[in-house]
């Protein structure tokens, strides 16, 4: 628990500022939908006509001008580039930031063992990313009691479960990143979570692609497929879950493996 | 219990194509100042780096206190102190924060022995460590190594940023936890420290042990530093031999000034440090 501490302590002011900025923003941005809704009523045909694009968004799916369909095409795109770039950061510069910062001398030569070391850091990662979202989430249902107007419930939470897992395979894989190579790599990780979602948008519009829908955590947790469909795609839920879990493991494996500079 | 603190044998460390250390084997007794010396880049932080658990070898073995330091590294940890020749640390942390999270991670009560080492080593526990001089995190790191009263201290180049009247200080301290029964390994190319304080050492060379001696012994030697003055012109010259030789190969040239002496011990490590010789 001391390295929990250590780390929640250390990280705690760069995970306010993001879950802030993108927690005030999606919140921000609900406020302003009661404004918005009568000009987006004769707009939704439109979005939703708009070929790859639509489609790419869900704007095919799901219309625009309804507090459900706003926040699954506008907020949840916000809120998922937000979550996993802040999980891609997190992962990506919690071992490699000891290397990189001669602290892993120190740290690694006190008594409390590189499995340990690893699993905490691992684990100040995964709580990190639960904080973040649950700030986030206060701030979004401030916005929504702001505007007067709730999507389902049930897809809602559907929908920030299924975030809290995409963010926790982007951070696991960002974390494995982190252990191997020994620097931070904080560009590469953020570069890492928009390619990730790229993946998502090409997978939806070229049929080439599909296969990258299972290569990409934004697929299954597409907030307009989930508060469309009602359900989420288990196949890809468990894939993530393994990828999630895989990452974590061959970090720790490594971690124990390797010299530490 | 073994009563040796440290048992190094055939430790070998590369780092991929380049040396790192070969075939090193090194025992310390329990309760020595041992003197660990070589130039830069001999191979002195692999070995201390190694012995730490922070680098994986390929081959030989390693025991501090007794214990096995691959399989029984935390153990090991718990009853050692170590001080790196870089003392770095979380920079937006106070030096107070930082001897906390040692004692901390080790699970004691340390307030009572880093209280009384801040205040013999003037450390400043308020300040955070990036507004601290290298000297200061020196003595930071000084603290976290002695606070939990370890039995094996392993020190490489603890002097180093460290003013005269410091190293004084550190050094009482080192003899203070030395006479309480704490085996130092002290790491150094400051020549007088060993020479001062260690009672046994070794000359590490290119990765690998060239002499483990007490430092008297390696002091005693056949070397000898001939200083000459011939037909007006001055020479010197190391020389191993028998006297009985130099002396015939003297005689019969016009000298007219001779001086055989025994060299410095920073004269005799030159001469390891160089021809790597026994």
């Amino acid at each position: 628990m001391v390295l929990l501490r250590h780390e929640l302590k250390r990280n705690r002011k760069v995970m306010l500022i993001w879950a802030l900025s993108v927690g005030v923003l999606c919140g921000g941005c609900l406020l302003l939908f009661p404004s918005l809704e009568q000009s987006m009523a004769g707009m939704a045909e439109a979005y939703a006509d708009m070929g790859a694009f639509s489609t790419a968004l869900g704007m095919d799916k799901i219309s625009v001008c309804t507090m459900e369909g706003f926040y699954a095409t506008e907020i949840g795109l916000m809120f998922a580039l937000g979550g996993a770039m802040f999980a891609a950061m997190t992962g990506a510069s919690m071992v490699s930031k000891e290397e990189e910062g001669h602290t892993a001398e120190f740290l690694n030569t006190l008594p409390l063992g590189r499995g340990y070391i690893i699993g905490w850091k691992y684990g100040a990662t995964v709580i990190l990313i639960l904080l973040f979202q649950g700030l986030c989430l206060l701030l979004i249902g401030l916005g929504f009691a702001g505007a007067s107007q709730y999507p389902p419930m049930e897809g809602l939470l559907r929908y920030h479960g299924a975030q809290v897992l995409m963010q926790l395979e982007v951070g696991s894989l960002c974390f494995l990143m982190s252990v191997l190579s020994g620097r931070r790599q904080v560009g590469g990780a953020l570069g890492f979570a928009m390619l990730l979602y790229l993946a998502d948008l090409l997978a939806r519009v070229l049929p080439k692609l599909e296969f990258l829908r299972y290569v990409t955590p934004f697929y299954f947790s597409n907030a307009a497929d989930i508060f469309t469909s009602g359900e989420t795609d288990a196949v890809k839920l468990f894939l993530s879950l393994g990828i999630t879990a895989a990452s974590a493991v061959s970090a720790a494996a490594v971690y124990h493996g390797r010299d530490l500079r | 219990m073994s009563g040796k603190a440290i048992e190094i044998r055939g430790l070998t460390k590369t780092y991929g194509k380049h040396r790192g250390v070969e075939d090193i084997s090194l025992f310390v007794e329990q309760g020595d100042i041992f003197g660990f010396l070589g130039p830069n880049g001999a191979g002195k932080s692999t070995t201390i780096r190694s012995m730490l658990g922070l680098l994986r070898f390929k081959r030989g073995e390693i025991r501090l206190l007794g214990r096995d330091s691959c399989r029984e590294q935390k153990e090991i940890l718990e009853r050692t102190g170590y001080m790196p020749s870089e003392a770095a640390f979380y920079p937006d942390m106070r030096a107070g924060e930082v001897i906390g999270l040692a004692a901390k991670a080790r699970g004691k009560d340390c307030g009572e022995e880093a209280e009384r080492l801040c205040g013999l080593l003037e450390v400043d526990r308020t300040k955070r460590i990036r507004d601290l001089s290298l000297g200061n995190r020196k003595k930071v790191s000084i603290v976290c190594a002695l606070q939990h009263c370890p039995e094996l201290l392993i020190l490489d180049e603890p002097t180093s940023g460290l003013d005269p009247l410091m190293q004084e200080v550190f050094f009482r301290l080192l003899l203070e936890s030395n006479v309480r029964g704490t085996t130092i390994f002290l790491s150094s190319h400051v020549l007088s420290e060993v020479k001062r304080y260690c009672r046994n050492a070794a000359i590490i060379r290119q990765g690998t042990i060239v002499r483990t001696d007490t430092v008297e012994n390696l002091s005693k030697t056949n070397l000898r530093l001939v200083k000459l003055k011939e037909r007006g012109q001055e020479q010197e010259f190391r020389y191993t031999g028998s006297m009985k030789e130099l002396i015939g190969q003297l005689a019969g040239r016009e000298i007219e000034d001779l001086l055989i002496q025994e060299p410095t011990l920073d004269e005799l490590f030159m001469h390891y440090y160089e021809d790597g010789e026994g």
